[in-house]
């Protein structure tokens, strides 16, 4: 971290970009499970180009998202508690994430599908709960941040066993944490207490994601060929040039630009063709990853009729501020926090995965 | 204790103007290129360079000059030298550029690098000679300044610890 | 930079992982102004931006490409883009701005991204 001063003026924040590219129905293909291991995401948007009204299935799909729900001043001691882990846990994925928690400088916890707790804890509170954690990876050499988990659905974490009982007297007695969190729960089967029944005596409120549909006219594209990861020239564009162009149309960003334009340089890449409308929605919420493979799939049956589309893209973008970005991969805020991910999917079904992390991340899986 | 590393800098003022001999000073070039480091680096370019900046040597009458300034922002000086456009002093201006011969990590090695670098020049002096008058004073410098650079070498020793300091 | 690994699963399956090879980088910024008085219209808010790196980076520093997005007058949000190696003098430059037309100012820095998406954090 010694760089003189003049090198440091020239270095921007690291990050990782992962380009994948793989058939959607080999049998092999670990595109959905890229979309189970992140957990936690806040906007997913999908832009489908020679589009002007969206199929009735589709439709209804997105109608599904599901709702999820805000529990206000949450004890986290209600999470390891046995008959919350007995009714939803066990019964199907939850997932909990801390609200309007900053990761590098609150308290944060999250909970897993797959029954892990992770609290995320500063020293001073680390150092009041004893629990067993470890230091976070991106706490430098003196660290100020530790990560305790905790395996609930473990069987040695029955009730009245030793470990059980130290968890909850830490987090009950010693030192209570509460936060608001974020709660969803996807379950199959037979129908159990409700999340709403179960947290009634805390203040919860039921959640709708925000959808919003837009359709853009005359809009250039860049031509891709699924072959060319690396794009050719003069033929198709590269993997990064579609990623920084469907930034550019997510924030209506005017793509027509001279590049001797005083404001604006940025235009589309080359090659590129006008697209008389595309489609464009967009769903903001706490969207679990069940739902989105279901999204995955049905824009992947949307190429079952002949359309005249070559290709259309699903971008998925996650809390900025989760402990977690995929798996449990520790994730870190750093400048930018960010953790997301992109497919492209062509007509013949071949799909470009891109799955971008900031600076304190783990490469993606 | 670590040495702070330095970089000096051995430029010479070109000028059309032979006035402009009189207002070659410490102070008047230091200014010059400190204008020149502010309009193109700016503030912070400026501050980097300030750090031990200084006009280490000049020569008015040969219009050689020596700057000084730390290792890390030699290239923010270097940079900046060519925008160097006039010498300003008592209210006149003179415009005049600078022409940056070596850049070394010693006074030391600017003295040598200056030594063989003036030699050199008055090996083309003597080409261009167009009289005998002129032909017979070059050769006669040209010989002193072979006979005194032993001497000259060996009293300067000292001097290359003026570059450095110790923190 | 760039490094594939051999395609293992399937005959088309490709990977690559790129570390920091995007060539820029995305800065959010909203820009406040005391009320009253003219808004900068969006050649203005450039002009602001590019003054504010001659100020701090001298003209190397106004020389650096700096993109106007988007630029909303009402608000007075932008979306900035730069070379990722003039990242930090950009936002250098912004920070240590104080004045527009000799009234106080300050621009403050939303969110800085190395790709071309943004998100709206809930």
């Amino acid at each position: 971290m010694s760089l003189p001063p003049l090198q440091r003026l020239r270095q921007a924040p690291r990050h990782l970009l992962v380009c994948e590219k793989g058939h959607a129905r080999h049998a092999r293909s670990r595109h959905a499970a890229h979309v189970r291991d992140h957990a936690y995401n806040c906007r997913v948007s999908f832009l489908i180009p020679e589009c002007g009204l969206l199929p009735e299935v589709l439709k209804s799909t997105i109608a599904d998202v599901g709702e999820y729900y805000l529990v206000r001043n949450l004890p986290v001691h209600e999470l390891v508690a046995h008959d919350f882990i007995d009714a939803f846990v066990k019964k199907g994925s939850c997932y909990a994430l801390t609200y309007k928690t900053k990761i590098d400088q609150d308290n944060t916890a999250a909970l897993l599908p797959n029954g892990n707790l992770i609290l995320s804890v500063d020293k001073d509170t680390y150092e009041e709960l004893g629990l067993q954690g470890r230091p976070s990876k991106y706490s430098g050499k003196k660290v100020m941040r530790y990560i305790i988990t905790i395996d609930l659905t473990d069987s040695g974490f029955h009730p009245d066993s030793k470990k059980h009982n130290r968890v909850l007297w830490a987090l009950k007695e010693n030192k209570p944490l509460e936060f608001d969190f974020l709660l969803a729960w996807y379950h199959t089967g037979a129908e159990g207490s409700t999340l709403v029944s179960y947290f009634s005596k805390n203040q919860i409120e039921t959640l709708k994601p925000k959808i919003t549909f837009s359709t853009l006219r005359d809009l250039q594209c860049p031509l891709l060929e699924s072959n060319e990861l690396y794009g050719k020239p003069e033929e198709s564009c590269s993997t990064e040039e579609l990623f920084e162009w469907l930034g550019a149309v997510l924030n209506q960003v005017s793509l027509d630009n001279k590049s001797s334009s005083f404001l604006s340089t940025y235009c589309c890449p080359q090659p590129n063709t006008i697209v008389e409308k595309a489609f464009l929605c967009t769903i903001t919420g706490f969207i679990i990853p069940e739902k989105i493979i279901q999204l995955l799939e049905q824009l992947c049956c949307y190429f079952g009729e002949p359309k005249l589309a070559c290709w259309l893209t699903l971008t998925v973008h996650g809390f900025a501020d989760s402990p977690v970005s995929w798996r449990e991969n520790e994730h870190g805020f750093h400048k930018g926090g960010e953790n997301l991910y992109n497919f492209v999917i062509f007509r013949n079904l071949d799909y470009w995965l891109q799955m971008a992390v900031g600076t304190n991340d783990d490469c993606p899986p | 204790m670590v040495r702070f590393k330095n970089r000096y800098v051995l430029c010479e003022v070109v000028s059309e103007d032979p006035q402009c001999r009189q207002c070659i000073e410490d102070r008047a070039v230091g200014l010059a290129v400190r204008d020149a480091i502010g309009r193109v680096h700016g503030d912070f370019g400026l501050a980097c360079c300030s750090i031990s900046f200084t006009v280490k040597y000049l020569n008015a009458y040969t219009g050689t000059v020596l700057l000084r300034c730390r290792k890390d922002s030699y290239r923010l000086l270097c940079s900046a030298l060519p925008f160097v456009r006039q010498l300003e002093s008592r209210n006149q201006r003179y415009p005049c550029f600078l022409n940056t011969l070596h850049v070394g990590g010693t006074i030391r090695t600017c003295q040598k690098f200056l030594i063989e670098y003036n030699r050199r020049q008055l090996l083309l002096l003597l080409q261009s000679c167009t009289n005998e008058e002129e032909r017979r004073c070059v050769q006669k410098s040209l010989l002193r300044c072979s006979l005194t650079e032993e001497q000259c070498l060996s009293g300067n020793e000292d001097d290359d610890d003026d570059g450095t300091e110790t923190d | 930079m760039a490094l594939s690994e051999p395609a293992a699963a399937a005959a088309t399956f490709e990977r690559r992982v790129l570390r920091s090879a995007g060539e820029h980088h995305y800065l959010r910024v909203w820009l406040e102004l005391p009320d009253g008085g003219a808004r900068p219209s969006a050649a203005q808010f450039k002009q602001l931006v590019v003054s504010a790196l001659r100020e701090l980076h001298g003209e190397v520093g106004a020389a650096l490409p700096v993109d106007v997005l988007t630029y909303e007058e009402k608000t007075l949000s932008a979306i900035l883009r730069v070379v990722s190696s003039g990242l930090v003098k950009l936002w250098s430059a912004l920070t240590l701005l104080g004045f527009y037309q000799n009234r106080r100012c300050a621009f403050r820095v939303l969110q800085v991204k190395p790709c071309g998406d943004w998100i709206g954090q809930q």
